[in-house]
């Protein structure tokens, strides 16, 4: 499955109950939007961790770079590769 | 020199830095500022402030993320005579707007691309953060404060839909620090983390420790407070002695056995309030640092700590911790009838900025006493301290942060595709707080969870959001036509069963 729709899912899952998983868009904001919260964060961080075998570093725990469904799938897709994760907001 | 005797929280860091001028007073991860070069600053930004014609009782609204600048801003406001305010970066700007308006705020502190930007609200014009040094004659400028002045006002959910300040005055925030001091025994060698917002009471008893005791206060970044593993690294790394957070973020160290996987043999003093700590998890917290003292701090914004108790050795977990007894500087006693806590003293506030009816309603004088009506119900252990016992009131504690239900059923109706919105709270004695939406639609399908959501979040800071929102033909009524809210209280555990 694309990364993009794993974490949709999840999103619709655990934040967005009662609303389909076509509702996220890829560009829509998630954390400034307040739809996930501080808590949220972690139960976000926690699954791609554990889903993706991945590890964050504490400065890639941010908000802008968190936000969407677009940018998370990109710091996965960088992080998978081992390639410089970049977390500068857009 | 002044003495620490002073009770003016500034003259405080005045005192640190003459003492000790290479002394360490703040660490924010890689920049490391001693109490000469933060007093430099404070009285550098507090005469540019006087220069430019602000008064003693002006606001200063502070919205900068916590780090070493906002610790400036908010000693150089406190020099200056002007009041600050701590605004949340991460706040929606309505919600931004709406507290500049209520506390008429003169200037504006915010983050900019070259450091923090300072902005007069009534004429639009900038003042420089940085300057050449002042010289003896402009410190003469800053004004002669006393103990009775206001130091802050912390903006706090208010029932009707509008956040609501509560004014602390220098006595107050410093009758609670003081005793601090001397109960846990706060020195010039302590590492204090400070966890919290500046927003938030609880960081008073870290920007003014460092400040009284010449202590270093290391910030925690915000981006790492909810996330345990992190947090955990970065207490012991950074040598903590000394912390003071709400249960939440300890239970959250403490999930998964990050807390109890090291030692902290720096960690001796470990205090936490805003909410209850589950009783199983102060356990575990025990044995992850034995050797440091554990201790329940009690009290709303409105009076600071009031009451508190240390954690006993022989804590078992098998009845909730008591609130403890009263603080040196607090008077408190139970109201006969409703058995709501009543607390005053020294920390008590002045009242809410701006609202004297509803600062008149929160007070009561009983045998020439001023008690505020905390709204929590207590009862008293047979040890004599105080248990507490639930609310009042619909206020719900979410994380620390407090919650007036009713903020939220405020933001859900401006939303016009919403005609009728009703909140409730499900607590748990383990769980987090779940908090519930009821509304119904002008039209089925009008909009979705999503939408809802943003709007809220355009509105509230997040810990307000509601977890779960649901759709209904029409909300549950009392015979009365009033929202029967325990029919909703029951629905809404039933969802967070998953039944």
């Amino acid at each position: 499955m694309e990364i993009e729709t794993e974490i949709r899912k999840f999103v619709a899952a655990h934040y967005l109950p009662d609303s389909p998983v076509e509702a996220i868009t890829d560009t829509m904001p998630l954390i400034t939007s307040g739809i996930i919260d501080s808590i949220g964060m972690l139960g976000l961080v926690d699954f791609i961790e554990n889903h993706y075998a991945i590890e964050f570093m504490p400065r890639e725990i941010d908000v802008h770079a968190l936000d969407t469904v677009e940018r998370i799938a990109s710091l996965i897709r960088a992080k998978l590769s081992g390639s410089k994760t970049d977390i500068s907001p857009a | 020199m002044p003495g620490p005797e002073s009770e003016l929280l500034h003259e405080w860091l005045r005192h640190s830095a003459e003492l000790a001028p290479d002394a360490i007073a703040i660490i924010e991860e890689d920049r490391v500022t001693s109490f000469g070069e933060l007093l430099a600053q404070t009285q550098s930004l507090a005469v540019r402030f006087c220069q430019h014609g602000i008064q003693p009782r002006d606001r200063i609204a502070l919205a900068l993320p916590k780090n070493t600048d906002a610790i400036v801003a908010v000693f150089a406001s406190l020099l200056a005579g002007a009041i600050y305010v701590p605004i949340h970066p991460r706040w929606p700007q309505e919600r931004v707007d709406a507290v500049l308006a209520e506390c008429g705020a003169r200037l504006l502190i915010e983050a900019g691309e070259a450091g923090p930007r300072i902005v007069d609200l009534g004429s639009g014009a900038c003042i420089e953060w940085l300057t050449p040094e002042e010289t003896e004659t402009d410190l003469a400028l800053l004004p002669q404060l006393t103990a009775e002045d206001t130091a802050f006002i912390l903006f706090t959910s208010g029932s009707t839909g509008r956040p609501k300040g509560v004014e602390l005055s220098h006595r107050a925030v410093g009758a609670f620090v003081r005793w601090t001091a001397q109960e846990f025994q706060i020195s010039s060698g302590d590492r204090i983390a400070c966890p919290s917002p500046l927003g938030f009471d609880l960081s008073t008893f870290d920007i003014f420790n460092m400040a009284l005791c010449g202590a270093t206060v290391v910030l925690v970044p915000d981006n790492i407070v909810w996330m345990p593993r992190f947090l955990v690294q970065f207490v012991r790394e950074s040598r903590i002695s000394c912390w003071y957070s709400v249960p939440s973020i300890l239970a959250g160290m403490l999930q998964g056995g990050h807390m109890a996987a090291h030692c902290y043999p720096q960690l001796r003093l470990i205090l936490f309030a805003g909410e209850v700590f589950p009783a199983p998890a102060l356990v575990k917290l025990r044995a992850a640092v034995p050797e440091a003292l554990c201790a329940n701090l009690y009290g709303p914004t409105e009076t600071n700590v009031v009451t508190w108790r240390s954690v006993p050795p022989e804590f078992d977990g098998s009845q909730p911790l008591s609130i403890g007894y009263p603080c040196p500087y607090a008077a408190v006693r139970i109201d006969a009838g409703s058995g709501e806590l009543l607390a005053g003293g020294d920390s008590l506030m002045r009242g809410y900025w701006n609202r004297p009816d509803e600062t008149k309603r929160s007070f009561v004088m009983l045998d020439g006493i001023l008690y505020y009506r905390t709204g929590d119900r207590v009862s008293v252990a047979p040890d004599g301290s105080y248990l507490f016992a639930g609310r009042l009131d619909r206020q719900v504690k979410r994380r620390g942060f407090r919650i007036e239900l009713g903020e939220i059923e405020a933001a859900l109706l401006s939303n016009e595709d919403i005609l009728e919105a009703a909140v409730v709270a499900v607590e748990g004695e383990q769980e987090a707080v779940m908090i519930a939406a009821f509304v119904r639609l002008s039209s089925p399908g009008a909009v979705n969870t999503a939408d809802i959501k943003v709007h809220c979040g355009r509105r509230l800071p997040s810990y307000m959001l509601p977890d779960r929102i649901v759709f209904l033909d029409a909300i549950a009524k009392s015979s009365r036509g009033k929202i029967d809210y325990l029919a909703l209280g029951k629905m809404a555990e039933r969802l967070k069963r998953g039944d």
